[in-house]
């Protein structure tokens, strides 16, 4: 039943990623206007930035599609997250008025067109999915169930080995 | 308890992990014979590495092809009709002005080369301005105006063809090459055309004195286009609302200096003194 539940949370991060980052890809010269739009990068990082980015979420969408390192990945899609919430804060804060481009678009859009409480509210959503894969990243249908990483009936570590039992040296050096 | 009793403790541990450890040995030597365990790993560890770097390599190749798209090309001529006896183009500043000197209505159109709106006013006005021009009905005072000279990729395309463009009204092709420079526009956030390529437009259009070169070359008139430029984008008069309260942006057309709606028949509205 949870493993249930953490292959949809890891299939519907993993959509997030590939739409995000295909959307993006398909239009170069719009990445890079959303990304500058932020007004927070010093301007030689906004072009590498802007081709990095759809090409980090679209990796980070296949790994969890196929679901192999799926800890890992949920960290990775965490961190970004986070970054991407910060960068809406602090457009936020600043006073800016742009659309976050999480999905196309983005650049300047007029005041009362900002959605910033909206955008924020969707990616901690997201960010949560990546929580639950980083605590209990087990799923079905996966590159790591296959690889026999979760085959034991624990995540990770060698669980056939017998637990130390130090109760007899303790007792004895006494 | 004694060690002998600890030891023994432990044996029978171990024998229990090895008894179990045993049948999975057993079992993954069946496996491994069966070529899996290991060798899986090793597969998808290659087949991964394969894929990302590929993901990675052709991401990266596709979006710098995307972005460069104008490298390398040749900006198209836009033929556009030539003008009536009795009009005069020339730059004054950073200003161009084309019409017949008593033109009835003068009209200022502020345009950036590298903006999209712009691009789409041209396409659906210019053909029908410069029939306006030729009939003595209009004089345009063009305006370059390096608003999105940060849009480009890398930046500055905005100021670049401005400048070249008062260069090219130097050389008395203002027209053909602001008409050349919209029929086919860079995208925004991708790269312009640098200047050899502008200058390769004017040599296009006929242009052949040494100077067109040197004052694209130089940037000679940049200074003053952004001179202007902070002007006009603190005028008042020209400000109109786009979304974000009054403010400057492109295209604007204006009448005796204050900026006018374009919906509807804006052009025969002016020339006919009904706006503006």
């Amino acid at each position: 039943m949870l493993d249930a539940l953490g292959t949809l949370a890891r299939l519907g991060l993993a959509a997030v990623w590939l739409v995000s980052g295909a959307v993006k890809i398909s239009d170069t010269g719009q990445t890079f206007i959303a990304v500058k739009a932020y007004d927070v990068l010093p301007s030689g990082l906004v072009g590498p930035v802007a081709t990095a980015m759809p090409l980090l979420e679209l990796l980070l969408g296949v790994l969890l599609l196929i679901g192999v390192g799926t800890r890992w990945v949920a960290v990775a899609s965490g961190l970004l997250l986070l970054v991407l919430i910060a960068a809406i804060v602090q457009s936020w804060a600043r006073g800016l008025t742009i659309d976050c481009g999480c999905f196309g678009g983005g650049g300047q859009i007029s005041a009362d067109q900002t959605q910033y409480p909206q955008e924020i509210a969707r990616d901690t959503g997201f960010f949560l999915l990546a929580l639950w894969l980083m605590i209990r990243p087990r799923t079905l249908f996966s590159l790591d169930g296959w690889l026999g990483k979760g085959s034991v009936g624990k995540s990770s570590g060698n669980s056939a080995a017998p637990a130390d039992d130090y109760s007899d040296e303790k007792s004895a050096s006494l | 308890m004694g060690g002998a009793e600890r030891n023994a403790r432990k044996r029978r541990q171990a024998q229990q992990a090895a008894g179990s450890r045993g049948s999975h040995a057993g079992a993954s030597a069946v496996a491994k014979a069966r070529g899996s365990g290991d060798n899986r790993k090793t597969i998808a560890v290659v087949v991964g590495v394969v894929l990302v770097a590929a993901l990675i390599i052709g991401g990266v190749l596709w979006t710098n092809a995307s972005k460069n798209a104008t490298e390398g090309q040749q900006i198209p001529v836009a033929t556009s009709q030539p003008f009536a006896a009795g009009v005069v183009e020339k730059r004054d500043g950073v200003v161009v002005t084309t019409g017949k000197p008593d033109a009835k209505k003068t009209i200022d159109v502020y345009a950036d080369f590298l903006c999209p709106i712009c691009g789409s006013f041209e396409a659906q006005y210019q053909q029908q301005i410069e029939e306006q021009i030729n009939a003595g009905n209009l004089a345009v005072r063009y305006h370059m105006v390096p608003l999105l000279n940060t849009r480009s990729n890398p930046e500055g395309y905005s100021l670049d063809s401005a400048n070249a463009s008062l260069a090219a009204a130097d050389a008395g092709k203002f027209t053909a090459f602001h008409d050349s420079l919209f029929k086919t526009q860079p995208e925004e956030g991708k790269r312009g055309y640098d200047k050899a390529q502008l200058i390769q437009l004017g040599t296009a259009l006929g242009i052949t004195d040494p100077k067109f070169a040197e004052t694209i070359n130089a940037g000679t008139y940049d200074n003053q286009i952004n001179a202007e430029f902070e002007k006009t984008s603190n005028d008042q008069a020209l400000m109109q609302d786009f979304g974000q309260g009054p403010g400057f942006g492109t295209p604007t057309v204006a009448v005796n200096g204050k900026a006018i709606d374009r919906s509807g028949d804006w052009l025969n509205q002016v020339i006919a003194g009904q706006l503006g």
